[in-house]
């Protein structure tokens, strides 16, 4: 435990003292909120916008924290350097994940913050740990993909591929538009994808009643299929570099 | 029964593709000892040192830290070893990447101690990004010792050192040797060797070529050129291989000194005699692998 402590510890510091990388993955959301979807004032849609630009902030620090920083690690003489040190070689990916879930809190704060300073929409109490919850379960597969895709392709790809897979899985699902507004042949495929059933729930958390089943088991399905992608590509890939 | 040894390889093959990187490669380092692991660049010596430090597992035979297997984070607990200088985390100062390292080990060094021992109490603060190469180079070197390990393993120490950092590293390996501590390191330098080592292991293309004393190594691989424009000799004592070259004769020497009394002596008229000393590359080349400089 003493270990992980100092492994996040670093980890914590090297990323916030560089604010050209955090300042923008903590407040890309909230200004992509404040520009799109806090003009969005009606009761229940101002509720349900602001549930779906939470989903996004979640997603953002998965693709981007995972994708981006493992993809970079992995690449530097320091991961090797880790490896060396007696602390097992799960410690440095534990502390990523610690970092993530704390950065991704912190973006998700800062939205609701923004949201309640800059429309007045406030979410209830309730609304709120509900949410919090759809979001803190929801994130798991995203993280897991962001892991796989962070030993799948190079530092230099990352970025471009996480963009390329980002941006159209938040519009398909249902984030920046909701999904009576998709355009029709990509709303037939949206209930397919894992952004639009992290959205139902969501939706769901801010609307009152019980959350959707079903789309528990599709993000359950997913983390499956994530979870196998991740472990797979991890030992892929340090099988390459530490045969 | 004695104890095990430090670090230990028995018979390690090595392959990355179809490239072999060490072919059968034994190795034992005895407590307190000062081991080089001296060859020409590809020789394997990398390969080898990460083995040792489990970054990598041997396609074939055995590789030991204090008897135990060096994946095990277990067995590295009374190791230190230096990272490469160029993927610090750039935003921490020296004081904390110490600190970090130091919270890996059961009774490491004091952290104002490491910072003295490397000339880095003035940089104490300062965050690795901004430090210049030879400073970064002092602080990775610095992390090996933080955690007052058993032993140490330093790959290529002092490449991109200047001459009195090189000296300063020299006087820390030689201080912890005599407080009883184990250091194995690798080098292209025999000079390093020459150092440094009580024992030094001369490999070349992933197999042992010769183990023993720096004395004996240097007898075994030291070569020097001798050069002089004038006519050819033939059959000069302490000779490896000559060339001609128009009026240039040059010979790669054994003894470079018998040869050049030879000439004298065999009243060869000689002009513009130079006399010099070559890589280990080009010393393994001609007296281990008996090819010369040209092939």
């Amino acid at each position: 435990m003493r270990l992980i402590a100092a492994h996040i510890r670093i980890t914590l510091l090297d990323l916030v003292r560089s604010p050209a990388y955090w300042v923008p993955t903590l407040l890309f959301p909230t200004m992509l909120y404040l520009f799109f979807g806090a003009r969005i004032v009606a009761p229940d849609a101002a509720g349900f916008a602001l549930a779906s630009w939470s989903v996004y902030a979640v997603l953002g620090v998965a693709f981007y924290q995972f994708g981006v920083g493992v993809a970079q690690d992995r690449e530097s003489a320091w991961d090797s350097y880790l490896r060396i040190l007696p602390a097992g070689s799960l410690a440095p990916l534990v502390a990523q994940i610690a970092v993530a879930i704390l950065f991704a809190i912190a973006a998700v704060l800062i939205l609701w913050l923004a949201a309640g300073l800059a429309a007045g929409i406030e979410l209830g109490a309730g609304v709120r740990v509900r949410l919090a919850l759809v979001l803190a379960v929801g994130a798991v597969p995203f993280a897991l993909f962001g892991i796989a895709l962070g030993y799948l392709v190079s530092a230099k790809a990352a970025v471009p591929v996480a963009n390329m897979l980002f941006l159209p899985l938040a519009f398909a699902g249902g984030l920046w538009l909701p999904p009576s507004q998709l355009p029709e042949a990509v709303a037939a495929i949206s209930p397919l994808l894992p952004t639009r059933q992290f959205g139902e729930l969501a939706w769901a958390a801010v609307a009152g009643g019980a959350l959707p089943l079903a789309s528990w088991f599709w993000l359950a399905g997913y983390t499956v299929a994530f979870a196998m992608l991740a472990v797979w590509a991890r030992r892929r890939d340090l099988g390459r570099r530490y045969a | 029964m004695p104890a095990s040894p430090v670090a230990e390889l028995e018979d390690v093959h090595k392959s990355f593709g179809a490239q072999p990187a060490l072919r059968g490669l034994d190795l034992a380092v005895a407590e307190g000892e000062i081991v080089a692991l001296l060859g020409p660049n590809g020789a394997g010596k990398t390969t080898a040192i990460d083995i040792l430090l489990g970054l990598r597992r041997p396609d074939r035979g055995a590789a030991r830290l204090f008897g135990a297997d060096p994946r095990q984070p277990e067995a590295r607990r009374r190791i230190g070893a230096t990272p490469q200088d160029t993927g610090f985390p750039e935003n921490l100062t020296v004081t904390e990447l110490i600190g970090f390292v130091r919270h890996h080990y059961a009774e490491p060094r004091p952290a104002d101690a490491v910072l003295d021992d490397f000339g880095l109490t003035d940089l104490a603060a300062r965050r690795v990004g901004g430090l210049s190469g030879g400073q970064r180079r002092r602080v990775a070197v610095a992390l090996a010792f933080a955690g007052n390990p058993r032993a140490v393993f330093l790959d290529e120490p002092t490449t991109g050192l200047d001459t009195a950092a090189r000296q300063a590293l020299w006087a820390i390996a030689a201080r912890y040797a005599a407080d009883g501590g184990t250091l194995f390191l690798t080098t292209h330098y025999l000079e390093e060797a020459e150092a440094l080592a009580s024992r030094v292991v001369l490999i070349d293309r992933g197999a042992l070529v010769a183990a023993g004393s720096v004395p004996e190594i240097k007898a075994a691989v030291e070569i020097r050129r001798l050069s002089y424009r004038g006519p050819p000799a033939a059959e000069l004592p302490g000779v490896a291989r000559q060339e001609t070259n128009g009026e240039r004769q040059t010979l790669w020497c054994r003894d470079a000194d018998a040869a050049a009394r030879a000439l004298v002596e065999r009243g060869i008229a000689f002009n513009d005699l130079e006399i010099a000393p070559v890589s280990l590359e080009q010393a393994v080349t001609i007296r281990l692998r008996g090819t010369g400089p040209c092939d």
